[in-house]
């Protein structure tokens, strides 16, 4: 992976487990979500109709639910049962900042 | 509501909605067509189809061989919800426009619909659930059966009649529909079925039995899910101004007056949290241009559905013509 890609996002202590958080780095929307300290970090415009998967739920398996048309979309790999992929995004912690390669 | 502030608030949002036309329209290049049908619907309810005719010519130029449309105007592969959305634009705006192009091009789009209903009545689209997609073609129908379209008539009423009833017979026991995997809150789904798939039947012919119970209990079921603010389906917008209009049409075609505090709120709700200009997917999220075009179209239902013939409100469904 190309360092030069890695973007500053926010600092670690703005998402505690639990929580989540959009960002926006080089014009890009990111939804942010620490699930029991693992950090993802996926596209937040649906590639159905661009709804905002950060207003989405989150079911056991990890997957979020597109709260406008529910898409389902695993956090790991932005893969879903139809031939749509979301886009997610590596994360790093480094030097007290989070960052993420887009 | 005050009709002043609603006629304000309509002119500065077609001013922003035309000032954004390069969008939405066709004429200035590939689209997403879910986005222009939306676009297309602002023009039939401002009255300015007549204005636009080259949007729906271009319309025209993007049907598939084989009557559909495509998501994306560039491609080729139809499916069915964008397509009924798009034929039902076209044999609005037709009525309007008068364009032989057009009459040919709804033709296409009928017989595209009876060639991909399933034998138990329902129409699919990866992209949607299936009560959703089946209400769209059903809609379509309920149109051209209002309007008095007579290509293909008789196999037109027998595949409108089948999606129907299935509708109808999906419908819980507490009056909402509901879809594991798209709609498990039920709640935009319900909206969408009694007023784009069931109530035009009661103005139009009253030939299935059963519409007008499966009506009131799923507005009843809508008006129980409205949060105290206002709004419905955790503060979506999408799904409250769906929830708002759905209800306009429904009850006053059933003459039931108790939804209109229910409306009332909905649209305060809607209102306040419109951005400066136009509206985003949820409170506080930046303006897109499908919301922006759903926002528009609610104001100008609601200005009808506040006039005293109760069937104003019901010809911007065009299911009375």
């Amino acid at each position: 992976m190309d360092p030069q890609h890695w973007i500053e996002a926010c600092r670690p202590e703005e998402l505690p487990p639990g929580s989540r958080k959009l960002v926006k780095v080089n014009n890009l929307e990111v939804a942010l979500f620490n699930l029991e300290g693992v950090i993802y970090a996926i596209k937040n415009r649906c590639p159905h109709r661009s709804g905002p998967l950060i207003r989405g739920f989150i079911d056991r398996a990890g997957r979020i639910k597109c709260p406008m048309h529910g898409w389902r979309f695993d956090l790991r790999d932005g893969s879903n049962e139809r031939p749509a992929r979301a886009t997610v995004y590596q994360v790093k912690v480094e030097n007290g900042l989070l960052y993420l390669c887009v | 509501m005050n009709l002043e502030k609603i006629d304000q608030l309509i002119k500065d949002e077609y001013a922003f909605f035309l000032q954004e036309r390069n969008g939405w329209s066709l004429t200035t290049g590939p689209q997403d067509l879910e986005l222009v049908a939306h676009a297309l619907r602002v023009l039939l309810h401002a009255r300015t189809t007549p204005d636009f005719l080259a949007d729906y010519l271009a319309l025209v130029d993007c049907q598939n061989a084989d009557g559909g449309w495509s998501p994306f105007s560039a491609d080729q592969e139809s499916t069915v919800w964008v397509s009924a959305f798009c034929g039902l634009m076209l044999i609005r705006g037709n009525r309007l426009l008068k364009h032989q192009r057009l009459t040919q091009s709804v033709k296409k789009a009928i017989d595209y619909f009876l060639n991909t209903q399933y034998q138990d009545g329902r129409w699919a689209d990866s992209r949607w659930a299936d009560l959703d997609t089946t209400s769209h073609p059903v809609s379509f129908f309920n149109v051209v059966r209002a309007l008095g379209e007579t290509h293909n008539w008789g196999d037109v009423r027998r595949a409108w009649e089948q999606g129907v009833r299935f509708i109808i017979d999906q419908q819980s026991a507490d009056g909402g529909w509901y879809d594991h995997d798209f709609h498990p809150s039920g709640v935009e789904i319900t909206a969408h079925l009694i007023q784009d798939a069931l109530v035009a039947d009661l103005v139009i012919d009253n030939r299935v039995s059963g519409v007008r119970e499966s009506c009131a209990k799923g507005a009843a079921r809508l008006s129980e899910w409205q949060a105290t603010d206002g709004s419905w389906d955790g503060e979506n917008v999408d799904h409250t101004m769906d929830c708002t209009r759905s209800l306009m049409v429904v009850t006053r075609i059933l003459g039931d007056r108790r939804g209109e505090d229910i409306i009332m709120r909905g649209l305060r709700w809607i209102i306040d949290n419109k951005n400066a200009q136009g509206w985003g997917d949820f409170p506080g999220m930046e303006t897109n241009l499908e919301r922006t075009c759903d926002g528009l179209d609610t104001l100008l239902k609601y200005k009808a559905y506040r006039n005293e013939n109760p069937l104003d409100v019901v010809k911007l469904w065009g299911y009375v013509p």
